[in-house]
C-alpha cells in the first residue's frame, strides 16, 4: 500500500481543507450579534463553549454522555450477540428455511421502532431497558440481514479449496467461512451503529429522565438556548467519533478488500 | 449406500494412484415437479497412475473430468468404484493430495505468505518452520519479494503460482490440478506449463492434470488419458513419448508433437456411437479443438 506524503496538520492547503468548517464557525459567531430574532435562537459558539465547560465541571455532562453511550452499547451488543449467530445459521446451514422466514423478516425490519416505542415503554416501563430495545430493534436488523448476505456470498470455491485441505469444521469456521463473510458482518454492523445513536438522542427525547437526548430536550422547554446548542455539539462530536473509529476499524480489518473498480 | 457393493479398504498394488471401475450418476430434476432423471456423469473409469508420473485427463466439458477430480479429491463419493492412493482407500479430503482449482480459491484476507501457510496451519507446523517452508515454496514459484503482498494485488498468473505454492507447502505427494490455467492468457499459460514441468522435475511430485486443451496435455504429459462424455467413458490413454525436458518452443514445434495432437483430436472426435444420440449433444469437434490452448 503507498505511504501517503506527510502533509503538515498546519500547512495552508489543510487550512483551505478547513476553511469552509471556519467560516460557518464564523458565521454562526456574528450572526447573532446581528440582534432580533437570531440573538434570541442562536447562541453562538464562545457561548456555547462556555456552557459546554461549565456542564463539564459540574460533572453533569460526564454523567450524560455516559448514560447514553451505555444504553447504545447495551442495545448494539444484545443485537450483535444475537443477529450475528442467526445470521450465520439462516444464511448457512438453513438456507430453504431463510427463504421461508425473510419475508417475515423483512417486514419486521420495517417496523418503525418510533411506533413500537410506546409499547417498549408499556413492557419496560421508563426504564433503561425501553431505552435499550428501542436500539436493540434498531440494529439487529441491518446486522441481520447484512451478515446473511455475507454468509451467502461466500466463495463456494474458498470452502472448497479449504475442505481438500482436510480443514476441520471449526477451523473452516474461524478460518475461511468468518473472514470471508466479515465485509458483510462489518457492513452490518457499520450501519447497526450509526442508526443506534441516531435512534438514541430520539428515544431519549420521548420518555427518559438523563442522557443525551434528555438534556436536548430538557433544554428545549426550559427554553435554556446555549444548553440546547452544547447538548447538541456534544452529540454531533460524539457521532464523528463513532464514525472516525468505524473506519478506522474497517481500514485495519478489511483492508485486504480489493476496491479497484476492474474485480 | 444401499446396492454398492462393497469394496475392500486396501488393495496390492504400485502404482501411486488407482481408479478403480468409478461410476457416478447423478439424479438431475430439471423442473420441481419432473421425475429425477439420471445422468451418468462417469461410467466404469479405470485408471492407474504411477509414483512421480505425470498423468493428463483431456476431455471436452461435460465429459465428468472435473467429477473424477472431486472423488480423487475426497470431496465427492463416487456410486460405485473406489479410488486408492499407495492401495489406501479414499475416504475422504486429505493432506496426502494437493488440490490447484481453476478459480485459484485463494483466500483475499491472507497475503501470499498466509496462503502458502494455510495447509501447514491446519497440520499445525510450529510458526518458524511454517515461515521456513513458505520461503521455499514462493521461491520456488518464483513470487520472491511477493510475500506480504494480498492476492487482489497480484496478476492471473502469479494468483495461480500462489496457489500451486500452496499446494505443495504441506508437501503432498500427489497433485491434483484442475484446469489450473484455463483463466489466464494464453503467453502466461505458456509459462506456467513451462514452470510447472519445471517444478515437477524439481520435485518428484505424482501429478494428475484435468484440462480441457489437447495442446496442454500433450505438452505436460507423460501419458494423457483421453474421456468423453455421454457417458464419461475413458475412450483411451496414449503415451506421449516426446523426450524431456520439453521446451516450449521445441517441443511444440516438433513434427511428433503434431502427430500426438492430431492422434488425440481424432480420438475425441471419433467418440462412441452411444453420445451421438444423447440429447442436446454438441459435436465434440465444437466443444473441443486442437488449438484450444489458443
Amino acid at each position: 500500500m503507498p505511504t501517503r506524503a506527510f502533509v503538515s496538520p498546519w500547512s495552508l492547503s489543510r487550512w483551505l481543507d478547513r476553511s469552509s468548517l471556519l467560516l460557518f464557525f464564523a458565521a454562526w459567531e456574528l450572526a447573532p450579534r446581528a440582534g432580533g430574532l437570531l440573538e434570541t435562537f442562536i447562541a453562538p459558539p464562545s457561548v456555547v463553549l462556555m456552557t459546554l465547560w461549565e456542564l463539564l465541571l459540574s460533572g453533569e455532562l460526564c454523567d450524560h454522555v455516559t448514560i447514553s453511550l451505555g444504553r447504545a452499547i447495551a442495545g448494539f451488543t444484545g443485537a450483535a450477540l444475537i443477529a450475528l449467530p442467526l445470521g450465520f445459521l439462516l444464511g448457512g446451514n438453513f438456507r430453504t428455511f431463510e427463504r421461508i422466514v425473510t419475508p417475515v423478516l423483512r417486514f419486521l425490519g420495517q417496523v418503525n421502532p418510533f411506533s413500537l416505542f410506546p409499547l417498549f415503554i408499556i413492557l419496560f416501563g421508563i426504564s433503561e431497558l425501553s431505552k435499550e430495545a428501542m436500539i436493540f430493534w434498531v440494529c439487529i436488523w441491518p446486522i441481520l440481514f447484512n451478515t446473511i448476505t455475507g454468509v451467502k456470498g461466500i466463495d463456494p470455491l474458498l470452502v472448497k479449496s479449504a475442505r481438500s485441505m482436510g480443514t476441520g469444521v471449526v477451523p473452516l469456521f474461524f478460518k475461511v467461512i468468518l473472514p470471508a463473510a466479515s465485509p458483510g458482518i462489518f457492513t452490518g454492523l457499520k450501519m447497526g451503529a450509526g442508526t443506534a445513536f441516531f435512534m438514541l438522542i430520539a428515544a431519549e427525547m420521548i420518555g427518559a429522565s438523563c442522557g443525551l437526548g434528555w438534556l436536548v430536550w430538557n433544554a428545549q422547554i426550559n427554553f435554556q438556548i446555549p444548553k440546547l446548542f452544547a447538548a447538541t455539539v456534544v452529540i454531533s462530536v460524539l457521532g464523528m467519533i463513532l464514525n472516525m473509529l468505524l473506519v478506522t476499524l474497517e481500514r485495519r480489518l478489511l483492508g485486504w478488500l480489493d476496491s479497484s473498480p476492474n474485480h | 449406500m444401499a446396492g454398492v457393493v462393497d469394496v475392500p479398504q486396501q488393495i496390492q498394488t504400485d502404482a501411486k494412484i488407482v481408479v478403480k471401475a468409478i461410476t457416478s450418476v447423478f439424479h438431475l430434476k430439471k423442473t420441481r415437479t419432473e421425475p429425477a432423471r439420471e445422468f451418468i456423469a462417469l461410467k466404469e473409469i479405470n485408471l492407474e497412475v504411477k509414483k512421480g508420473e505425470f498423468l493428463v485427463l483431456v476431455g471436452p466439458s461435460g465429459c465428468g473430468k472435473s467429477t473424477l477430480l472431486d472423488i480423487l479429491t475426497g470431496l465427492a463419493q463416487p456410486t460405485s468404484g473406489a479410488v486408492y492412493i499407495d492401495g489406501n482407500k479414499v475416504t475422504g479430503p486429505a493432506l496426502d493430495r494437493g488440490i490447484v482449482l481453476q478459480g485459484y480459491a485463494l483466500f483475499p484476507w491472507r497475503t501470499v505468505r498466509q496462503n502458502v501457510e494455510f495447509g501447514l496451519e491446519i497440520k499445525k507446523v510450529p510458526k518458524r518452520e511454517r515461515r521456513a517452508i513458505s520461503d521455499n515454496f514462493i521461491h520456488l514459484v518464483g513470487l520472491d519479494g511477493f510475500a506480504d503482498r494480498f492476492p487482489h494485488e497480484l496478476s492471473g498468473g502469479m494468483k495461480q503460482r500462489v496457489a500451486i505454492a500452496r499446494a505443495l507447502a504441506y508437501d503432498p505427494e500427489v497433485l491434483l490440478m484442475d484446469e489450473p490455467f484455463a483463466a489466464v492468457d494464453a503467453q502466461t499459460r505458456e509459462s506456467l506449463q513451462d514452470e510447472l514441468l519445471r517444478i515437477w522435475e524439481a520435485t518428484g511430485k505424482t501429478i494428475l492434470f484435468v484440462t480441457h486443451s489437447i495442446e496442454e496435455a500433450v505438452f505436460l504429459g507423460d501419458r494423457v488419458a483421453v474421456l468423453t462424455p455421454n457417458p464419461g467413458t475413458l475412450r483411451e490413454i496414449v503415451k506421449i513419448d516426446l523426450p524431456r525436458p520439453r521446451h516450449n518452443s521445441d517441443t511444440r514445434s516438433s513434427a511428433e508433437f503434431g502427430w500426438i495432437r492430431r492422434k488425440i483430436w481424432e480420438l475425441l472426435q471419433n467418440a462412441p456411437h452411444e453420445s451421438r444420440h444423447h440429447l442436446n449433444a454438441v459435436p465434440v469437434a465444437e466443444a473441443i479443438s486442437p488449438t484450444a490452448s489458443l
